[in-house]
């Protein structure tokens, strides 16, 4: 990733023509070749960008400047940079990103909760997390106080078609002649209403979980106990 | 089926029962409202039942009985009709699958639910004592509004009902404050013994709704072998609801008994101050209280942001203090106090006060208390 800062005039030349006056503005150049041209504000897009594949070819002026002219690989089309001063410059190894993880939350809901499996009921033991069925594994078997089977699906949100999923899981899982009765325990942060009224009719009970609870996290607000 | 009533007498009493129809009825038949007519303990009367797993309600108004029989129709809309006819009597009659209710001179048919698929509702437990009602609604009501709301604690959704003899102690709690009532009732078994926690929503609608009779009869289910259930009674209205399970926190030990300050506050004045000077406090930001020899001044608001300061009357006793409280907290405790002057008992700034109501005569201990966690002084 080379990041530059610097005073620049912007035109694209290809199917459209396109104009940026000179002004300050910022430079990305990307691993992949793209180049972008931001301004200071609508967070991620770019006034102007060449995706890849591209090249960039850097020419001195007369005049102590620059001209780089960034050319796509297939089509041609051009980005010519004129570049009057530089105020910044510097280039960073990145490597591969590990992506965005929405389910981050949610892996660590299931091992907080299996750590504190007792925030279920007392007298409950945890059997394993990721407990394995014929059609994908349960995110925690566990036992309650009476020995009896538990299966727990941990959602951020509880939507209806996390209750779904438990059902199959719990259907699997009450073939199994060591393991039924299987109950089912739909877990989550929130819990739709819609959610709630199928859980309940399918004989799942709902418990919501408090992630800060569950982290350890004390709240800023003085409490009582 | 076949009978009259008074529109009054039928708008009342599905209103009532509508109450607990379920938002979302997982079977159809569960939206429906039970109309049940015939003699019942020598008497012509309609029983109207409501139920959905959770509650049971149940009606029984006297009337005129033609034909006897049950029929099951969508309790909303029997609602929404009866409440909108005008006052004249009303007749009710089942026309093959159909309910047609004629009133003056509007007439509507109804579709039937099947009848044969509707739940029996729970059996009353056993009757345990009794209360009159309005002493029973308005202790409900002080103590209900501390209840939590949030189901990640489920047991703090409750009120926490504690039977020893002829006293009952009201508890409830969302971890800033906590309201305990006693009161005295008339129980069946002088030596009975027994807990129970109740979800605080219901028992609050519940109580309201029973000031119709002068006395409330509570029965609640005995031993650990039947499914907690507990069930209120009273003016021909009849309901039941289960129990929440879980252990509810030990409250009695957050009740501090020693105090170094003691101040008195007319209760009014204080509420509309409180009011005033929050108008200005952000969200979650704190109204502070100083109280000293002869006065309690309230501020809130600080640094660039809008101020407000008031000063009021007030005794106090001990040590001079000053403290600060979620605004919404302290009026929900100075509210729901039944006297013209709050008592406020302070240890440090960081510890809980107790907010009562100044006792008829001194030195007696007030049955109500507001116990309130008080909020990080800011400058």
């Amino acid at each position: 990733m080379r990041l530059v800062i610097a005073r620049c005039s912007v035109d694209y030349v290809g199917r459209l023509t396109a104009h940026l006056p000179m002004a300050p503005r910022l430079i990305l150049m990307k691993a992949d070749g793209s180049v972008s041209i931001h301004a200071d504000d609508r967070a991620f897009k770019p006034l102007n960008w060449m995706n890849p594949p591209c090249t960039v070819r850097e020419t001195a002026t007369d005049d102590g400047g620059a001209v780089w002219t960034v050319t796509h690989g297939k089509s041609g089309e051009k980005l010519v940079l004129t570049i009057e001063e530089i105020a910044h410059d510097s280039s960073h190894e990145l490597g591969v990103d590990p992506g965005l993880r929405k389910d981050g939350v949610e892996a660590h809901l299931q091992e907080l909760l299996a750590e504190h499996i007792t925030t279920l009921g007392d007298g409950y033991t945890l059997v394993r997390r990721e407990y394995p069925t014929a059609i994908g594994p349960v995110d925690i078997l566990c036992r309650d106080a009476d020995g009896g089977a538990v299966a727990v699906e941990i959602k951020r949100r509880g939507e209806i078609d996390g209750v779904e999923q438990l059902t199959r899981y719990l259907e699997l899982l009450n073939r199994d002649p060591a393991l039924k009765p299987v109950r089912g325990v739909f877990a989550a942060q929130e819990i739709k209403p819609q959610a709630r009224v199928l859980a309940t009719d399918r004989g799942i009970s709902c418990v919501t979980l408090d992630y800060d609870a569950l982290r350890g996290i004390e709240p800023d607000i003085p409490r009582l106990f | 089926m076949k009978f009259r009533v008074e529109r009054d007498v039928l708008a009342d009493a599905v209103a009532w029962t509508a109450r607990t129809l379920p938002v979302r009825p997982s079977v159809p038949v569960l939206a429906g409202m039970l109309l049940d007519a015939g003699e019942h303990d020598g008497q012509h009367r309609l029983k109207l039942s409501s139920f959905d797993y959770e509650v049971s309600a149940q009606v029984s108004v006297e009337i005129d009985v033609e034909e006897p029989g049950t029929t099951l129709v969508s309790g909303r809309l029997l609602a929404e009709i009866t409440r909108n006819l005008p006052p004249q009597t009303v007749e009710i009659s089942t026309d093959g699958a159909k309910v047609v209710v004629a009133c003056g001179s509007a007439k509507f048919t109804l579709l039937t639910l099947p009848v044969e698929d509707y739940p029996t509702l729970p059996d009353m437990p056993q009757l345990t004592g009794s209360v009159g009602s309005d002493a029973f609604a308005a202790a409900v009501s002080q103590v209900a509004v501390a209840a939590g709301r949030d189901d990640t604690l489920p047991m703090l959704t409750g009120v926490r009902v504690e039977i020893e003899g002829e006293t009952v102690t009201l508890a409830s709690t969302d971890r800033y404050r906590l309201a305990v009532r006693e009161l005295t009732w008339k129980p069946e078994n002088p030596e009975l013994s027994a807990v129970a926690l109740v979800p605080a929503k219901t028992l609050a609608d519940t109580a309201k709704s029973l000031t119709t009779g002068a006395e409330v009869s509570i029965a609640l289910s005995a031993g650990k072998t039947a499914e907690g259930m507990i069930g209120f009674s009273g003016g021909g209205r009849r309901t039941t609801t289960r129990l929440l399970d879980g252990d509810f926190p030990k409250y009695r030990a957050l009740l501090p008994d020693t105090f170094n300050s003691v101040a008195e506050v007319q209760k009014s004045e204080f509420i509309e101050a409180v009011k005033r000077v929050s108008l200005v406090a952000e969200r979650n930001t704190p109204l502070r209280l100083a109280f000293s020899d002869g006065q309690l001044v309230l501020e809130a608001g600080t640094g660039d942001e809008a101020q407000a300061v008031e000063v009021l009357e007030a005794g106090l006793e001990g040590d001079d203090i000053q403290i600060a409280f979620n605004s919404a907290f302290l009026l929900d405790g100075l509210n729901a106090i039944d006297s013209d002057i709050a008592r406020l008992q302070f240890t440090t700034s960081t510890k809980p006060a107790i907010i009562t109501g100044k006792p008829a005569e001194d030195g007696a201990d007030a049955d109500y208390r507001y116990l309130i966690m008080p909020v990080r002084l800011s400058s």
